[in-house]
């Protein structure tokens, strides 16, 4: 795996973290260091969540009814809390999917005026 | 599902043993593996604490904390269970007499009547204080005028009180009833229960009679009987239809059976009572108008009243100095229980003074014994905030323990209390415990737990984690090297504390004390004072006739009375009179107008008053009043006879300086008599006062019942049990008179007993009172020497061993407590003297307690906490000396 350097990383915007978890969550239930791995390989290791804030939010998730967790054992064999989508998990992913686009549709138009090319 | 620590703990655990595990997978020594695991995780407690604020608030970690506290705070009181029950007990008793008294005061002094708008209702009063009269109630003319100008009061009620005999409900009885006009319970804002009350249309001598049951006689003696309205009933001599029943309020100004319309008492329609300005018997309410104030309505009453004494001079004289006042009517039933309810909340919040400061006594030494536990957990990193959590922790588990057993006890103490209280006010009687008991006693309880906690002093960090010092259980648990046993340390500035403690504690319970001493000083004088009347063996009754029946009628059956009663066995002698001794005070009002011969009157001097009495024969003889000079009355003293008085000896003697009043001219000048009558003085008997259980030398005159034909008390002097005759009695009345009312029967020292019972339930009270201040007091000052002694052990111990006598160690302990006692009944005489002059000028009525009482409970004070000292001081000079040596 090529590792990229700590200064080439980027910010997670904020308020996006929430998203990136519930969007991991969607191929099944993870527990919280496999969350993290996964965003970060997602993104081709340009992504890299902060494992202090990774679980607190998925604490926050989990409270808001957003996620569901239960004790279980991971591939290697230890004891892990994993973490699933709820109904309302997935509701709440397709909102923000959608925020982000135009968000991001938003933004680009700003950023790239049409004609400008 | 709230994740708990031990979850949590895991889940970061299992995130760091997947990080490792998949580092070693790529090549890492399980070394580097781990640290950069755990630099990767960063700072754990952070994102611990952040997940943990995920599902628990801060209040939580809080309360959790103090429930952490509070059982820490239980265990370590369980072990001092002695200290901690003597705290949680005094507590209770502070709490309880304080919760339980304040809820008697809400709702005797607090509590809205139960009249409509009854903020608006006042109570209007005329008052001459040159006569000594602070009710003189009102004439029919002056209600007339005042109604016709003022109109800051909307409506006006008014009330006189008259005796009936009522029949037509089982037996004939006589009954107090309110003489009113229709307008009275509209302006009082008051409801039936059944029927319908008087109205404006029950007014005028052509209306029928009506009445209205009070819903105490109705419930009472009626069993509640619904019938009974529109039944008809004989008043006197009139009849009425019963109308309504009154739904349960406040009787004021007198708690009758009945009330009824005007036409129903003919004196009510008479000339006198409709034309005589000074014929006053009535009482009088109001309920402001709109937009008016209490104030703007005195202000008006005042200046009305102004103009009406200057239209009739003559019947307000300038002696008399009689004025108006108004008040508000809850104000007004509710002050004859005032001052005792404030004295006695007074007395409790002493009460609650004196607990607090000894429970603070006794939480002080503790934390002295404490001191090295302190100083360790502050030694180890425990700030100041924590410390005094613990200390507020444990103040807290004594104070919620006091407070539940407080409130426990407040329960029977609010019923005590409120019997006790409706001997003032009437209101007192359906006082329930509410829940402002629980917020009292909680209340009381946080202020001292808040108190409490700030009594000790908590070890300084610099100086305390360096000092060897250690508490008395070094023994039990581990100390650290330097930590070395010692003795208990009593600093300078906590012994100062202490006696300080202790010193308030005497000094309140010498002010209760000396209180409760006036009071029982003033009761022993009352109970032991000469009445002037043979109270025991005389029995006396209330057998009326009606008004109407004044007269020969009247002579004729009280004549025939007393030779039927006279015949009874055990009866020594029978007399009719018209007023019981103390029982009807205040009835006459202030006395009437008198001249005789050769009294010259100065320039502007009135008239002198006197108490009228009218008495049969022999009526001296039966009381047991001597006979000083002349003669009594006889069966001659007749109408047709000359007419003839007799006087007390304080009239013979200031209206008759030179001894000669036998023989001379008396009248009565008041114009209730018309033309004055002039009688001769045919007797002179000592002087007795029959309005007052405080005797003081009274003007009063007596005369013949056969001249003036009104009576209505029989008086029985009586060889055995005076009320084994009561029976009798009644039969040979009823025999004669099937109707006729025989009640109160009573001998003179129960009547007497009966006046006196709010002055010895005072003395109770307030004795009940100081004495567990007095008990706390004492138990305080002996605990602060025991805990200086057991301090001290060692001093004492060097001592005896350099050759001190045990005598002298104990004559020092024994002195230290005579300091305490000394200031602290220096400092509540002091402060006594000055608290009672402050309450002077708000309570009226505050009297003074003579030396008597003040060095009693002196001596009661000195003596309970010198006995007390005895212990700790026999301890000190029995220590042994090499133990206390030897425990260094």
């Amino acid at each position: 795996m090529a590792k990229t350097r700590d200064d080439q990383r980027l910010e997670l915007l904020q308020g996006t973290l929430d998203m990136l978890i519930l969007r991991t969550l969607q191929w099944g239930p993870q527990h919280g260091h496999g969350i993290g791995q996964a965003i970060r390989a997602q993104s081709d290791d340009l992504l890299k969540v902060e494992t202090g804030s990774l679980y607190p939010a998925m604490h926050r998730l989990e409270k808001r009814g957003w996620l569901k967790s239960e004790w279980g054992v991971s591939e290697a064999n230890q004891r892990a809390k994993f973490y699933q989508l709820t109904a309302a998990g997935k509701a709440q992913l397709s909102r923000e999917r959608d925020r982000w686009s135009q968000l991001v549709g938003a933004i680009g138009r700003i950023m790239n005026p049409a004609g400008s090319e | 599902m709230r994740p708990d620590d031990r979850e949590l703990d895991e889940e970061i655990r299992g995130h760091l043993a997947l990080s490792v595990k998949e580092r070693v997978e790529r090549g890492d020594t399980p070394e580097v593996a781990r640290l950069a695991a755990l630099r990767e995780f960063g700072y754990i407690p952070a994102a611990r604490e952040s997940m943990r604020r995920v599902w628990y608030s801060r209040w939580f970690d809080m309360a959790e904390a103090l429930a952490q506290d509070l059982r820490i705070g239980l265990r370590s009181l369980l072990r001092a269970k002695g200290m901690a029950a003597t705290v949680v007990m005094t507590l209770a008793l502070g709490i309880g007499a304080n919760a339980a008294i304040f809820s008697v005061v809400r709702s005797v002094l607090l509590r809205p009547l139960v009249n409509r708008d009854e903020a608006r209702l006042i109570y209007i009063r005329q008052s001459a204080p040159g006569l000594g009269t602070d009710n003189l109630t009102f004439s029919v003319p002056e209600i007339a005028d005042l109604k016709a100008s003022v109109t800051s009061i909307g409506a006006f009620g008014d009330f006189s009180t008259v005796d009936f005999t009522l029949t037509g409900l089982g037996d004939a009885r006589l009954v107090k009833a309110g003489v009113v006009s229709g307008s009275f319970f509209d302006v009082m804002g008051l409801r039936p229960v059944l029927g319908r009350l008087l109205t404006t249309g029950d007014d005028g001598p052509n209306a029928d009679g009506a009445a209205v049951l009070t819903h105490r006689f109705w419930s009472s003696a009626l069993n509640s009987d619904p019938s009974v309205v529109g039944q008809t009933i004989g008043l006197g001599t009139r009849t009425a239809t019963i109308v309504g029943v009154l739904e349960p309020s406040v009787p004021y100004p007198a708690d009758t059976e009945v009330i009824a319309n005007i036409v129903t008492s003919p004196h009510h329609l008479g000339a006198t009572m409709v034309t005589g300005r000074t014929h006053r018997m009535t009482e009088l309410f109001g309920r402001l108008a709109p937009g008016a104030t209490l104030e703007s309505a005195r202000v008006e009453l005042n200046a009305v009243y102004a103009a009406m004494v200057s239209a009739h001079p003559d019947s307000y004289s300038r002696k008399a100095g009689t004025q108006i006042s108004a008040t508000p009517l809850r104000d007004q039933i509710t002050s004859p229980a005032r001052t005792i309810l404030l004295l006695l909340l007074a007395a409790a919040a002493v009460v609650f003074v004196i607990a607090c400061s000894n429970v603070a006594n006794l939480i002080l030494a503790r934390s002295v014994r404490r001191e090295g536990e302190l100083a360790v957990r502050a030694a180890l990193g425990a700030s100041a905030g924590a410390l005094r959590r613990t200390l507020l922790a444990e103040s807290l588990v004594l104070c919620g323990a006091g407070a539940v057993l407080g409130v426990l006890l407040a329960r029977p103490l609010v019923a005590v209390v409120a019997s006790f209280a409706s001997r003032f006010s009437v209101r007192a009687l359906d006082v329930t415990v509410d829940a402002s008991v629980l917020w009292v006693g909680a209340g009381l309880a946080m202020v001292a737990a808040v108190l409490l906690a700030y009594v000790p002093r908590l070890p300084s960090l610099d100086s305390g984690s360096g000092r060897p010092e250690q508490g008395r259980r070094a023994a039990q648990t581990p100390t650290g090297p330097g930590l070395a046993s010692a003795g208990v340390r009593l600093t300078p500035s906590t012994t100062r504390r202490l006696r300080v403690f202790a010193t308030v504690q005497i000094a309140l319970s010498f002010v209760l004390l000396a209180g409760a001493g006036m009071l029982v000083a003033t009761l022993m004088a009352l109970q032991t004072a000469s009445t002037g009347y043979d109270t025991r063996r005389v029995l006396a009754l209330d057998i009326p006739v009606a008004i109407g029946d004044y007269g020969p009628k009247a002579i004729t059956f009280y004549e025939e009375i007393m030779r039927r009663v006279g015949q009874l066995p055990g009866v020594d002698g029978v007399a009719v009179g018209s007023f019981v001794p103390w029982r009807d005070a205040g009835t006459f009002g202030p006395g009437v107008s008198f001249a005789f011969e050769g009294f010259v009157p100065a320039d502007g001097e009135e008239d002198p008053r006197a108490r009228l009495r009218i008495v049969s024969p022999r009526f001296f003889e039966v009381v047991g009043m001597p006979l000083v000079a002349g003669r009594a009355f006889t069966d001659d003293d007749r109408g047709g006879g000359e007419p003839v008085v007799v006087v007390s000896q304080s009239v013979a003697q200031r209206m008759f300086p030179n001894g000669e009043a036998l023989n001379r001219k008396f009248w009565w000048t008041d114009p209730y008599f018309g033309t004055p009558v002039p009688r001769r003085i045919v007797g002179v008997v000592a002087d007795v006062d029959d309005e007052h259980v405080v005797s003081a030398p009274a003007l009063t005159v007596y005369l013949p019942f056969q001249q003036m034909g009104v009576a209505g008390r029989v008086f029985l002097r009586t060889a055995g049990d005076p009320y084994a005759l009561v029976a009798p009695v009644r039969r040979v009345v009823r025999e004669l008179s099937p109707n006729q009312p025989v009640e109160r029967p009573a001998t003179l020292e129960d009547v007497r007993a009966t006046v006196l019972t709010p002055e010895r339930l005072h003395a109770f009270v307030v004795s009940g009172f100081a004495g567990v201040a007095l008990l706390i007091a004492v138990v305080g000052v002996a605990g602060v020497l025991a805990f200086g002694v057991s301090a001290r052990t060692r001093e004492f111990g060097v001592r005896l061993a350099v050759g001190s006598s045990p005598r002298s160690l104990l004559m020092g302990v024994l002195a230290e407590g005579v300091v305490i006692v000394t200031i602290g009944i220096a400092a509540g005489l002091a402060g006594g003297y000055a608290c009672a002059g402050i309450a002077a000028r708000y309570v009226a009525g505050i009297e003074w307690p003579g030396v008597g009482p003040v060095l009693a409970a002196a001596a009661v004070v000195g003596s309970g906490a010198v006995l007390a000292s005895l212990l700790p001081a026999a301890r000190a000079s029995r220590v042994d000396v090499l133990q206390a040596l030897r425990s260094e």
